[in-house]
């Protein structure tokens, strides 16, 4: 059984969400720009090609379209099928954006309409697949009431959030979207996306990287930035239920910075009344990482005695990240990491998470 | 697979890949890259070193992007490596060596001409050089 936390599909063009849309949000999408609207993307091009290259058909696709539009044919042909996904948890590519734009109602709104469409263009027409809810975060009454207007749903299992923002997921200014999460019982997805653009200040203090690589091994920022706030802010008090999972961020950067939350919440705990126990606590219970980015020191075996400390048998969980250039292939992952906990992380945790039960067989 | 196949096929000269192009071949279930770089043909496994993504069937054949000892930047040998896939890594088409880790290496089988076609077939290619 393998349960990939982190498979991303989206359109070939916005103008696909118009069914969608109502009718005024539509006039709008359909007149906006030069050939309707587009949404912010990275200053940062990615310098040999953002997807897997046989993961779309470079022949038909036009020249210049950055994220051709995943087939559902293509998903099952390079992921489902061969390694035999049991679930594949669905994650937003451009439909990230929706959060990061400046335009808080029109973002709502695009995320409906998203919603609508990957239920019917992906979740009810292959078993496996579960969605997150793409919501705009910087307009968190509407992101709640999206969450609700989908309560009961069990083909979506969680709330997506980019990590791009216009402040950290802690800030008092969400509390509608972890309250109707918590209320619905959906973990909040954080994923790194967007960091850096449209909204959400840039990606490091240092300011704009001047390139892509530069922008690669820094985008986990955000997720550092969020995974903090929540901690800290006391999101695991304040909601109880709440869940939090941090997709792309990588697994190591997290370890460091929970061995400094945990000291400086020693220190600086009155400031943070709403984080009554250390932070790691709360990360136990109530926070989960993904694997890929999976880091790759020269020398595998120094990779293990890091991890570890993270307690990758109740937190990890598998990611490929496909289409990606980075995507991670399941069984060279997995083989990275000891045989006992191998099934923890290739399964076990994200159906506890995602309260996903193995499939029914004929 | 029976070990009666052929353990080599032949492409003729017409069918052979110009630069930049990738033509790929099954030999005993085996699938072989071939590519032109210069005037010389080469074959490499459809198989990436790193993470075994299709190398040839879904990569692409790239020039090098190289620094100059005087700063400059300058164009590689033309449509000298190929480009995996997946994680975008390159390896050079002639020799199958990673472009970024010293320790990888694409496999590769021997070419040689038979008139104007190319035999490919699934033994290692000789030591200096890939055409007979």
């Amino acid at each position: 059984m393998l349960i990939d936390c982190d498979v991303h599909v989206g359109y070939d063009s916005l103008l696909e969400l118009l069914p969608y849309l109502d009718g005024p949000t539509r006039e709008l999408v359909q007149h906006s720009g030069t050939n309707g609207l587009g949404m912010p993307s990275y200053p940062w091009y990615h310098p040999s090609g953002w997807l897997r290259k046989d993961a779309y058909d470079p022949d038909t696709t036009a020249q210049g379209k950055q994220i051709p539009g995943q087939t559902l044919a293509t998903v099952r042909r390079l992921l489902l099928d061969p390694y035999d996904v049991t679930y594949g948890i669905l994650t937003a590519d451009e439909a990230a954006a929706f959060s990061i734009i400046p335009n808080g109602i029109l973002g709502a709104k695009l995320a409906a309409a998203y919603n609508d469409w990957l239920l019917e263009h992906w979740l009810q027409e292959d078993a496996r697949l579960r969605g997150l809810i793409v919501v705009a975060a910087q307009h968190p009454e509407a992101a709640a009431a999206e969450i609700r207007r989908h309560a009961g749903d069990d083909r979506f299992v969680g709330v997506f959030l980019p990590g791009g923002a216009r402040v950290p997921y802690g800030n008092v200014i969400y509390d509608p979207i972890w309250k109707a999460a918590s209320e619905q019982g959906l973990p909040v997805a954080v994923h790194t996306h967007f960091d850096g653009v449209g909204i959400s200040p840039p990606l490091t203090s240092a300011g704009h990287p001047d390139t892509y690589a530069e922008y690669h091994v820094l985008c986990g920022s955000g997720m550092y930035g969020h995974f903090t706030s929540a901690l800290l802010a006391g999101v695991f008090e304040r909601f109880p239920g709440s869940k939090m999972v941090m997709i792309e961020g990588g697994v190591v950067p997290f370890l460091g910075y929970l061995w400094r939350l945990d000291a400086d919440w020693k220190a600086c705990r009155t400031e943070v009344p709403y984080c009554r126990r250390l932070p790691s606590e709360y990360v136990w219970e109530s926070v989960r990482f993904t694997t890929q980015p999976l880091e790759t020191p020269v020398d595998d075996d120094a990779l293990w005695p890091v991890i570890k400390n993270l307690r990758p048998a109740e937190t990890l969980m598998f990611a490929s990240d496909y289409p990606h250039w980075d995507f991670d292939e399941p069984t060279q992952t997995l083989r990275l990491l000891p045989e006992e906990i191998r099934s923890a992380v290739a399964h076990e945790n994200a159906a506890r998470l995602f309260r996903l039960s193995a499939p029914v067989t004929a | 697979m029976s070990s009666t196949e052929p353990r080599e096929v032949r492409v003729a000269a017409s069918d052979l890949p110009v630069p930049g192009q990738i033509l790929v071949v099954e030999i005993r279930h085996h699938r072989v890259g071939l590519m032109r770089v210069g005037d010389e043909i080469h074959a490499l496994a459809d198989r990436c070193p790193h993470r075994g993504a299709p190398l040839c069937s879904a990569g692409e054949v790239v020039t090098d992007i190289q620094l100059a000892a005087d700063g400059s930047l300058q164009l590689g040998a033309a449509d000298s490596l190929i480009r995996c896939p997946w994680h975008k890594w390159d390896f050079e088409i002639a020799t199958g060596t990673c472009q970024v880790d010293g320790q990888m290496r694409v496999r590769r089988y021997a070419v040689r001409h038979e008139g104007s076609d190319v035999i490919v077939s699934l033994d290692s290619p000789p030591k200096a050089g890939d055409v007979e």
